[in-house]
């Protein structure tokens, strides 16, 4: 494969790969979120404490973890 | 694209639904709209797999059996980030396994589709049409499933020793036995 061909390949593999990293990230970030609002709970935040320090709304908190962890 | 799946493929993306929670999952994936497929014995995918000895409970073992969405340690690698060192961390802070423990379910009402499992429906529309078939049916989605081997249904088929090919095989056998639509 010549030196052209090879940096083509490269580049039209690295969104795939970007695109991948980002997916995990999200998928770290989601369970590291579950595991701390889950904590802060248990200790007593209240909703809004815990919205603000994720910078969401309540609303958004506890439609997503209202269920699981009262 | 609905109105051209016919009874027994309609039922099985309903029934994924009722899998997906059985399993506790947030979202729909390939694997249980494969569990769907298998909940009427009578479905094409049913058969098929009866032919090579699998049937539904043999499948929910093998998906509950599949690491729980498993985090791509090799894209974080690709990033910058240890995936094993961020996993030591937080386990020195909520114990063994912490990072592993599935997302909280969404509360009532329909679960998304991944978007594996999107992909999976439309592959078996396309499998249909190459087949000139007027509808999809579970054996398209079977079909669909054989192909998509980065998906999790086919890595639960794939443990349960049903690969591709024997997969493609049982259903054209079964579509033999059955006119199709």
């Amino acid at each position: 494969m010549s030196d052209e061909l090879m940096t083509a390949a490269a580049s039209a593999a690295e969104p795939a790969e970007g695109l991948r990293a980002v997916r995990a990230l999200r998928a770290l970030a989601d369970r590291l979120e579950a595991l701390h609002v889950e904590r802060a709970r248990r200790l007593g935040w209240s909703w809004q404490q815990v919205a603000d320090a994720l910078g969401v709304s309540r609303q958004a908190v506890h439609k997503k973890y209202g269920k699981r962890v009262g | 694209m609905f109105e051209k799946f016919a009874k027994d493929a309609r039922e099985s993306v309903v029934g994924a639904q009722e899998e997906a929670r059985a399993l506790g999952a947030d979202r729909i994936g390939t694997e249980h709209v494969l569990l769907g497929m298998l909940r009427t014995p009578d479905s094409v995918a049913a058969q098929a797999l009866e032919r090579l000895g699998v049937t539904h409970g043999d499948v929910f073992a093998a998906v509950r059996a599949l690491p729980p969405g498993a985090i791509d340690a090799d894209a974080l690698a690709g990033v910058g980030i240890d995936l094993e060192a961020v996993r030591a961390q937080v386990e020195a802070s909520f114990g063994p396994g912490a990072l592993d423990t599935p997302l909280p379910r969404s509360r009532a009402g329909h679960l998304p589709f991944e978007p594996s499992a999107k992909k999976l429906l439309e592959i078996a529309l396309r499998e249909a049409i190459r087949f000139k078939h007027r509808r999809i049916d579970t054996g398209h989605l079977l079909l669909a499933v054989a192909r998509l081997d980065d998906s999790t249904a086919y890595g639960a088929l794939s443990s349960l020793g049903v690969g591709p090919a024997a997969a493609r095989e049982a259903v054209t056998a079964v579509w033999a036995d059955v006119p199709v639509g």
